[in-house]
């Protein structure tokens, strides 16, 4: 990894270096020649390891690198996007003349062309504004990273040579309680064992360098560094259930996988006995580690191409009251250092903290520099970034009132007495959201809940609705979303959702 | 001999030279060694406003290199092909192993001129330039390179989708039309001195629509892919594709959800194949069965459903877009029975998992791109028909449920759960099809829905959509099957 620090600003440590920089501007300025009237370059390299490991032995290695040169060229008001990861400035009069060629056959549009200049981002000129690159992550040996996959692991060593995991469910206990072991928290016995367990350490750095032809220049680089496990058990009558969980950071130390193995394999037995449950409407509250899943319909409903297409169920939905009283979802983009910050989007528009929905109103679509000269809407950014659900209860003076909900801490455990009886949504499998009119059928993993505490797994599960309804039932958002995700979305909870048994 | 050097200039890397980066990837104790070159070049055009304003050319590059000791995978790859990083690249994956070199190359650099069983240096030079292996057909020759077709000759056939999609139906608001045409050149060559080369075409069609009425607005896509040049694009296509595209939108705005529960699912020949994909096609991939993981692990010999039924997963179907020539291992395309019979015969094996079952690969290890380590992946899956008409089958639900278009499915491995979305149907009620039902999750497990299909139309039909599975990786598929009767499904509704 070179280190230099020149007129690109410092890159010490970055992936893409000045060599690299200057064959980028080559092709823009080989794309300006041939005939383009604007153009924007976005150069991007990364480098993944990751160490796999099976039933506590190493099982997979790899290493990847990739860089990638993205085109956007402008010419006699035609567009057109171009890449190739064959980077190289001498293959640069080739390529872009057979782009320019490509995009004289296609038909005008007068709409295209880049983003004011004043709207792009001034702060991002080495990477590192957004405060989400470790420097220790040069310092990463394939040594350490070997170790912390088999550390991550539960079947190894002794347990390995055992023959793999086993245990026993108390009958009776809370389930989401159930670890009293000293290993894994549960007893041995022979209620269950483990089939196998796959484990992934990774870390990798993403660097991205975007120019255009009017000035600008954006750089944002980050590291990340991540563990996750899924463990497969199977029962006494050998019905197998599995169990997934994660961690990631953006910082080397920031990564905690010590447990992570322990939480999948939870997950799993806590599946063990799944019974029917009767079709009717219930209170559904949804874990923090799936919830995002309801939300991301709202933004693709709330982008700008979305709604010129007549695509969307929040057309004409700008201003509006839509969503229900304290309902308020920042972007908050620029909250350096956290997961998911940026500085400017794929345009180089800076990014701003805003919100998106403010106390049940919607306060921004998503409009590029084409959707703002085609439908009129005011230009904004081209997607959301960092978007926070403030903690929210229904009704009562502690609902939430916009940028700084009243409610500082609300828990899984407060929404599920709130609610008191309903199901426990831990996992969606499969389903869909129509986005032109916001109806909505997802089948369901989780559990039965009442009296605010958890009775037993359910099976084949289906839940049935339209989104803008399903938020108006909205009852609670906790303060819990995971601070390992880009999407800060915390536990939900709905009333009178229809369930499919 | 086929024009293996068309691949090799292609690829800037001589013969002796591959030979050195097996050596080197095996320098570490490696039992088993491959490289997988790629070459391709993505064109795509969008219409949309009723102009094609939209459109570009991708280009992807490099070597993928593999590395196993036992079941163990290391894998690396270099975006360029000079041998200095792709040494580091072989390097890098010989990790894996991580001791003293236990085999040597075998044939390496000799082995290059090995054609066995037929089934190695056996490919197409480029487009249309088969200089094939005696008794070996292209399952995608092109007429037309994509690479040699101007963007400005697919233009009025995206035109005329949009006006004939609009003459068709006053209701439409809004066409989106895209072409999205893709060609490959892989060479790869292993360990075993196989050098296999393959030129992979693929183009799809796809248009989504916007229909307005009474204040209620619907959309409705349709799309068709196949592993052909560029001659795939005519006329014909695009009035099937028109016709498809407003049929049924009638019912589409009439359509209510339905009442949710247990019921009797007639699966509509054709896209229904998803219910193979995902309820049983997945839990056969011999990765999740080799790591005990599915609920059909160690199942294999055993009837698992009516002897009536038959489940096929095929590389064969010429043009098709699951089609393989070899796979991603260069293993030659096949079929593969998966229930024979009623009887699990095969899993879909990659190199890993045949050598672990003691079994020969079935042509399965698939990969999204040179960026990826091959593993056990569908191509066309379907049902052989039966001997029921549909009619007879939808007459003998007394109350129940008509699904004929779908978009997307999942599928839980162990515990063998599967769903998938439902974007239109129609309840059965007293043998009839009746009112128009859409946007539904239909849930179901695996094992069960199997055992519970008690009968099997004679009516085939292979779905040409753009199918995409996304286990990990993209991998281009099909699927497909004739009508065939669920006894009892968990459908989503009111």
């Amino acid at each position: 990894m070179q280190h230099t620090k020149d007129k690109y600003g410092e890159t010490g440590g970055s992936l893409i270096v000045k060599e690299e920089m200057e064959s980028a501007r080559h092709f823009m300025e080989t794309a300006l020649r041939l005939g383009a009237s604007q153009a924007r370059i976005s150069l991007s390299k990364s480098v993944l390891d990751s160490f796999s490991v099976l039933n506590g032995e190493l099982d997979k290695v790899t290493h990847a690198a990739d860089r990638s040169i993205y085109m956007y060229i402008f010419a006699e008001g035609r567009y057109g996007t171009f890449s190739t990861n064959m980077t190289d400035a001498d293959k640069a009069e080739d390529f872009v003349s057979k782009a320019i060629e490509t995009v004289k056959m296609l038909a005008p549009d007068p709409h295209r062309r880049l983003p004011d200049p004043a709207r792009t981002a001034k702060d991002a000129q080495t990477g590192r504004e957004a405060g989400l690159y470790d420097e220790e992550y040069g310092n990463v040996t394939s040594e350490e990273r070997l170790a912390a996959a088999l550390s991550g692991a539960l079947m190894c060593g002794e347990d390995k040579r055992k023959g793999g995991l086993t245990g026993a469910l108390v009958p009776g206990k809370d389930r989401q309680a159930d670890r009293n072991g000293a290993e894994t928290g549960m007893p041995a016995g022979d209620n269950w064992k483990m089939i196998s367990e796959e484990c992934e350490y990774s870390d990798s750095v993403d660097d991205n360098y975007t120019i255009d032809s009017q000035g600008f220049a954006g750089r944002h680089t980050e590291t990340s560094f991540a563990f996750c496990s899924e463990v497969t058990i199977a029962d006494k009558d050998g019905n197998r259930f599995s169990g997934y969980w994660w961690e990631s950071s953006p910082f080397r130390s920031g990564l905690d996988l010590k447990d992570c193995s322990v939480a999948a394999l939870r997950k799993a037995v806590s599946q063990i006995g799944p019974k029917r449950h009767r079709s009717g409407k219930y209170s559904m509250v949804v874990d923090r580690s799936v919830s995002s899943r309801l939300v991301s319909p709202l933004f693709s409903a709330l982008n700008a191409m979305a709604i010129q297409q007549k695509n969307s169920f929040l057309d004409g939905s700008l201003g509006q009251k839509i969503f229900p009283e304290g309902m308020t979802i920042m972007d908050l983009a620029r909250c350096c250092g956290r997961p998911g910050s940026r500085l400017f989007d794929t345009e180089g528009v800076a990014t701003a903290d805003a919100p998106v929905i403010l106390d049940g109103v919607v306060k921004e679509y998503f409009v590029n520099t084409y959707m703002a000269s085609k439908t009129g809407f005011a230009p904004t950014i081209e997607g959301v970034s960092r978007p926070v659900l403030m903690p929210f209860i229904q009704g009562g003076s502690s609902t939430g009132t916009g940028l700084v909900s009243e409610e500082k801490e609300v828990s899984l455990q407060d929404i599920l007495h709130r609610c008191g009886s309903g199901i426990y949504v831990c996992g969606f499998n499969g389903g869909n959201c129509n986005q032109t009119t916001g109806d909505f059928s997802y089948g369901i993993e989780g559990f039965a809940f009442k009296d605010g505490k958890i009775t037993h797994p359910v099976r084949e599960m289906v839940i049935t609705g339209n989104m803008i309804s399903l938020w108006n039932s909205l009852l609670a958002a906790g303060s819990d979303a995971r601070a390992c995700t880009r999407w800060q979305i915390p536990t939900l909870a709905f009333e009178g959702v229809d369930f499919s048994a | 001999m086929t024009d293996r050097r068309y691949y090799l200039d292609t690829f800037k890397v001589t013969e002796e030279q591959m030979g050195r980066l097996v050596a080197e990837a095996l320098a570490q104790g490696g039992d088993y060694a491959d490289l997988y070159f790629e070459y391709t070049t993505y064109n795509d055009l969008l219409l949309r406003d009723g102009e094609v304003s939209s459109g570009g050319f991708h280009i992807d590059f490099g070597v993928g290199i593999r590395v196993l000791k036992g079941e163990r995978t290391g894998y690396a790859y270099s975006e360029n092909t000079g041998m200095t990083d792709m040494l580091a690249a072989a390097r890098a994956a010989a990790m894996i192993a991580g001791g003293q070199a236990r085999k040597q190359v075998e044939r390496a650099a000799s082995g290059m001129m090995g054609n066995d069983a037929g089934k190695t240096d056996i490919g197409n030079a480029g487009y249309g330039g088969t200089d094939s292996g005696e008794g070996w057909q292209d399952l995608y020759p092109m007429r037309q390179s994509w690479r040699s077709a101007r963007a400005e000759e697919f233009l009025p056939f995206l035109k005329s989708l949009e006006q004939k999609i609009t003459a068709k139906d006053g209701r439409v608001t809004k066409v989106i039309a895209r072409l999205s045409d893709s060609q490959s050149d892989i060479m790869m060559f292993n360990s075993e001195g196989e050098l296999t080369c393959d030129t992979r075409p693929l183009g799809s069609i796809t248009a989504s629509v916007i229909f307005c009425s009474g204040g209620k607005t619907e959309n409705k896509t349709v799309s068709r892919s196949f592993r052909a040049g560029a001659e795939m694009v005519t006329e014909e296509l695009i009035d099937e594709m028109a016709a498809e595209a407003v049929a049924g939108i009638d019912e589409r705005f009439e359509a209510k959800r339905p009442k949710g529960g247990q019921m009797p699912v007639v699966m509509g020949a054709g896209a229904s194949g998803i219910l193979l994909h995902e309820a049983m096609g997945h839990s056969f991939e011999a990765d999740f069965n080799r790591k005990g993981q599915s609920i059909f692990s160690g199942r294999t010999g055993e009837k698992i459903c009516d002897s009536s039924i038959s489940i096929v997963d095929d590389g064969t179907i010429a043009g098709n877009r699951g089609a393989c020539n070899f796979d991603d291992e260069g293993i030659p395309g096949q079929k593969t029975y998966m229930v024979k019979d009623g009887i699990l015969n095969s899993y879909l094996h990659d190199r890993i998992s045949a050598k672990w079952f003691g079994v020969s690969p079935t042509g399965n290890g698939r990969r999204e791109s040179f960026r990826f380590n091959p593993i056990p992946r569908m191509r066309a899956t379907y049902m052989e028909n039966g001997k029921a008409s549909r009619d007879d089958i939808i007459s003998s639900v007394k109350k129940g449920i008509y699904v004929d278009e779908f978009s997307n499915g999942q599928v839980k491995i162990g515990e063998g759960d599967f769903t998938f979305y439902v974007k239109s149907g129609r309840l059965i009620e007293n043998g009839r099809l009746t009112a128009p039902v859409k946007d539904i999750n239909i849930i179901g497990n695996g094992p069960q829905a199997l055992a519970d299909i008690i009968a099997v139309g004679n009516d085939l039909k292979i779905d040409n959509g753009t199918w995409t599975c996304g286990k990990d990786q993209s991998a281009a598929v099909s699927c497909g099957i004739p009508t065939v009767l669920v006894r009892s499904l968990t459908v989503g509704g009111n």
